[in-house]
C-alpha cells in the first residue's frame, strides 16, 4: 500500500518524475559504460601478456657491479627442476653496416630459440653464420633477404625479417639484429645480458626464486629475479586505477541527478504539506510518512538503475567496438559486474537524496501542516 | 439517562497563546470543559472566537500553552508524540471543512489508510471497509477518487475514513461549510446517525445556529472564553 501510494504520489507528477528518472539512468549508463569499456580494454591489452605470466627475467644485478651473468650462474640456473624453459640472451647496442647504417641492438640467441619466439614474415630463420632482422630495422635500412649486414669485425648474410613484434618484456625485435650466440661471443666477446626462464608452473615462481636466491645469490647478489607475473598485475592494478578514475568523473553525473531528485523531493513535500498534516492528524507516525517519500525517491532510483543497467550493456558495447575494434564479448562476468556497480551506485544516489526530504516531511508538525494551503 | 456516562474529554484551565512576532494572540483563556461519553456538543461563536483551536486541542493536534486534557481520563501532557499519534489513530475521527482526502487514493483506500497505519491485515481492512461503506451507503462511490465526487459525497468520505478505527470521539471542524443546504442536512444526519445508533461523542464547531437542533450542548466561545453553555433539551 505504502508502495502503491508512493507509485501514484509520483505519477502524479509525470513529467517530473520522469526527468529525476532520467538524471539517474544517464548517470547509471555512463558509470557503467565507462567501467564496462575500461575492463574490456584491460582484457584486450593483457591478453597479449597472458603467455607471459610463467616467465621470468633474471638480469645482472647492477647496483652490486655485476653488468653480466657467467656460464657458470647459467648452468646452475638450468638445473633448477621449477623451470620448463631456458633462453639465453646476450645484447650490445652495435654498428649495423649494409647499404646504409645505423646503431641498432644486437642479440644473440639460440636458433631454436629465436624460432619459437618469432615468426619469420620473410626468408626462413637460420643463424649459422646468418642473421636475422627485425621488421622496423629492415624497413629503415631498406634491407632484404639475402643481403649482406656487416656486423662488429664480420659478416652476415640476412636469412629472414622478421613479423612486427607487439609489445614485450623481455626481447624486442622490431628494431635489432639477431645472431647465433656463437657468433655473438665470437664479434664480442660478452657473458651474457638476461635470462629468459619460462616455470612449468605459475604457482612455482616463488619457489624458483627462492632457488636463485640459494643457488646464485647466497654470497652476493649477483642477479635480480623479475616475474612478469607481477608486472602484469601492475598493469593491471593501473588499468583499475584508470579506470576507477574514469568512473568517478561519470559519477559526477550521477552526483546531478542526485540533486535534481533532492530537488524534486522537496517540492514535492512542500506541495503535499497539507496531506502530510491530513495523514499524521488521522494517525500516521512520523516514520510512516518517511517511509512514502523514501519509497517515492528509491523509485525513482531503482527504476532508472535498472534501465541504465540494461543501457549501459549497450553503451558499453559501443564504445568498446568504437574505440578498440573488437567487443568480443562483452556479457563477460566483470561487465556484468560494473553494471551491478553502476546500478547500486544510482540507488544509493536516490537513497541518499531522498532522506532529507523525507526526513523534512516526517518533522512537520501536524497542526501546521494542516493549516498549510 | 446519560447522566452516568464518563468524562471522555476534560479540559482544566487550558490556555492557548499564539505568538506571532511581537505579538501575543491568546486564542484560549483559561478554558475548563467537561464532556462525556456519548455526548453530542456544538461549539459557536464569531470567527476567530477559539473554535477551531479548541478542536484541534482536544483532538491532541495541537498541545495548550498551559492547564492540561484528559482523554479517556489520561492526561496527555505526558504523552509522546508517538502516543499522541496512536490516540489520534485509534480514539479520534476528524473531519474537516475542506474533507482533506487524499486525491491520488480511492473513496475505499482513503478510508482504509487510517487501518494501515494501525497495521490491521488486509482481510480484516476489506472487511472493515464494507461495513463502513455499507453503514454510509457508499457503496457505489467506492472506486471514485475525491476528483470524481461532489462536496458532500467527499465530505462522506471523510467521514467514513473518521470512522475507520472506530474511534470514541468524532471532531468536526464546519462539515458543512462548504456545502449547499440538502447535502449539508445529509451529512448533518450522518453525524447524528453516528451520535445515536453508534454512541460516538461529537463535538462540532459551526456558524450555523440552525445546527443546534442536532446538539445536547451549544458551546458559545468568544476572544478564547466559553461565555455560555446551554442544553437544547435533546
Ligand atoms: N497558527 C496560528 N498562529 C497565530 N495565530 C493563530 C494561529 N491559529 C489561530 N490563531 C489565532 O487564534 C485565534 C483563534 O483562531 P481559531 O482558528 O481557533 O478561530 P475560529 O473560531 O476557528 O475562527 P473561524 O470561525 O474563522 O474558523 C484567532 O485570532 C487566530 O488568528
Ligand atoms: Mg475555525
Amino acid at each position: 500500500m505504502y508502495l502503491q501510494l508512493a507509485i501514484r504520489n509520483l505519477r502524479r507528477v509525470k513529467v517530473r518524475s520522469a526527468l529525476a528518472m532520467l538524471g539517474i539512468i544517464i548517470g547509471v549508463t555512463a558509470v557503467s559504460s565507462i567501467g564496462i569499456f575500461g575492463e574490456n580494454l584491460k582484457r584486450v591489452v593483457l591478453e597479449n601478456f597472458q603467455d607471459m605470466v610463467n616467465e621470468v627475467i633474471i638480469l645482472p644485478s647492477t647496483t652490486n657491479g655485476y653488468d653480466s651473468i657467467d656460464e657458470k650462474t647459467l648452468s646452475k640456473i638450468g638445473k633448477s627442476i621449477y623451470i620448463s624453459e631456458l633462453i639465453p640472451v646476450k645484447s650490445k647496442t652495435a654498428k649495423i653496416e649494409g647499404e646504409k647504417s645505423t646503431y641498432a641492438i644486437v642479440y644473440g640467441l639460440n636458433e631454436r630459440d629465436v624460432e619459437e619466439l618469432f615468426k619469420a614474415e620473410k626468408g626462413k630463420i637460420s643463424l649459422k653464420r646468418k642473421c636475422v632482422v627485425g621488421n622496423t630495422l629492415a624497413k629503415r635500412l631498406d634491407i632484404r633477404v639475402g643481403d649482406r649486414l656487416r656486423i662488429g669485425n664480420k659478416e652476415y648474410k640476412v636469412s629472414a625479417i622478421l613479423e612486427r613484434e607487439g609489445a614485450r618484456f623481455d626481447i624486442n625485435p622490431n628494431n635489432a639484429v639477431i645472431v647465433s650466440l656463437q657468433e655473438f661471443s665470437d664479434n664480442f666477446n660478452l657473458e651474457y645480458s638476461m635470462l629468459i626462464v619460462k616455470v612449468k608452473n605459475v604457482d612455482e615462481i616463488e619457489n624458483f626464486k627462492k632457488f636463485v636466491e640459494r643457488s646464485v645469490n647466497y654470497k652476493v647478489k649477483k642477479v635480480e629475479v623479475f616475474e612478469l607475473k607481477s608486472i602484469i598485475e601492475r598493469i593491471n592494478r593501473a588499468f583499475n586505477q584508470v579506470n576507477l578514475f574514469l568512473m568517478a568523473i561519470a559519477a559526477v553525473s550521477l552526483l546531478v541527478a542526485g540533486v535534481s531528485i533532492l530537488n524534486i523531493m522537496l517540492m514535492s513535500t512542500i506541495e503535499r504539506t497539507k496531506e502530510i498534516g491530513v495523514m499524521r492528524a488521522i494517525g500516521a507516525f512520523r516514520e510512516s510518512i518517511l517511509k512514502i517519500f523514501l519509497l517515492e525517491s528509491l523509485i525513482l532510483g531503482i527504476s532508472g538503475s535498472v534501465i541504465g543497467g540494461i543501457l549501459s550493456l549497450g553503451g558499453g558495447y559501443l564504445i568498446t567496438s568504437l574505440i578498440i575494434h573488437r567487443s568480443g564479448d562483452i556479457l563477460n562476468l566483470s561487465s556484468l559486474l560494473y553494471m551491478a556497480e553502476g546500478m547500486f551506485f544510482g540507488t544509493l544516489t536516490s537513497l541518499i537524496s531522498g532522506l532529507y526530504p523525507a526526513y523534512r516531511a516526517s518533522k512537520l508538525e501536524p497542526i501546521e501542516a494542516l493549516r498549510y494551503e | 439517562m446519560k447522566a452516568k456516562a464518563y468524562e471522555i474529554v476534560r479540559l482544566k484551565n487550558v490556555t492557548k497563546v499564539y505568538k506571532i512576532g511581537y505579538y501575543e494572540v491568546v486564542a484560549l483563556n483559561d478554558v475548563s470543559l467537561e464532556i462525556k461519553d456519548g455526548e453530542f456538543i456544538a461549539v459557536m461563536g464569531p470567527s476567530g472566537s477559539g473554535k477551531s483551536t479548541l478542536l484541534n486541542i482536544i483532538g491532541c493536534l495541537d498541545k495548550p500553552t498551559s492547564g492540561e486534557v484528559f482523554i479517556n481520563g489520561v492526561s496527555t501532557k505526558k504523552l509522546s508524540e508517538k502516543k499522541l499519534t496512536e490516540l489520534r489513530r485509534d480514539t479520534i475521527g476528524f473531519v474537516f471543512q475542506q474533507y482533506n482526502l487524499i486525491p491520488t487514493l480511492t473513496a475505499r483506500e482513503n478510508i482504509e489508510l487510517p487501518m494501515i497505519f494501525k497495521g490491521m491485515d488486509e482481510r480484516e481492512r476489506e472487511n472493515r471497509v464494507r461495513e463502513i461503506l455499507e453503514m454510509l451507503t457508499l457503496e457505489n462511490l467506492a472506486d471514485r477518487k475525491p476528483m470524481e465526487l461532489s462536496g458532500g459525497q467527499q465530505q462522506k468520505v471523510a467521514i467514513a475514513r473518521a470512522l475507520a478505527n472506530e474511534p470514541k470521539i468524532l471532531l468536526c471542524d464546519e462539515p458543512t461549510g462548504n456545502l449547499d443546504s440538502r447535502s449539508g442536512h445529509e451529512i448533518m444526519e450522518t453525524i447524528k446517525m453516528l451520535n445515536r445508533e453508534e454512541g460516538m461523542t461529537v463535538i462540532l464547531v459551526t456558524h450555523d445556529e440552525s445546527l443546534k437542533k442536532y446538539a445536547e450542548r451549544v458551546i458559545r466561545l468568544r476572544d478564547g472564553r466559553i461565555v455560555d453553555v446551554s442544553s437544547t433539551g435533546n
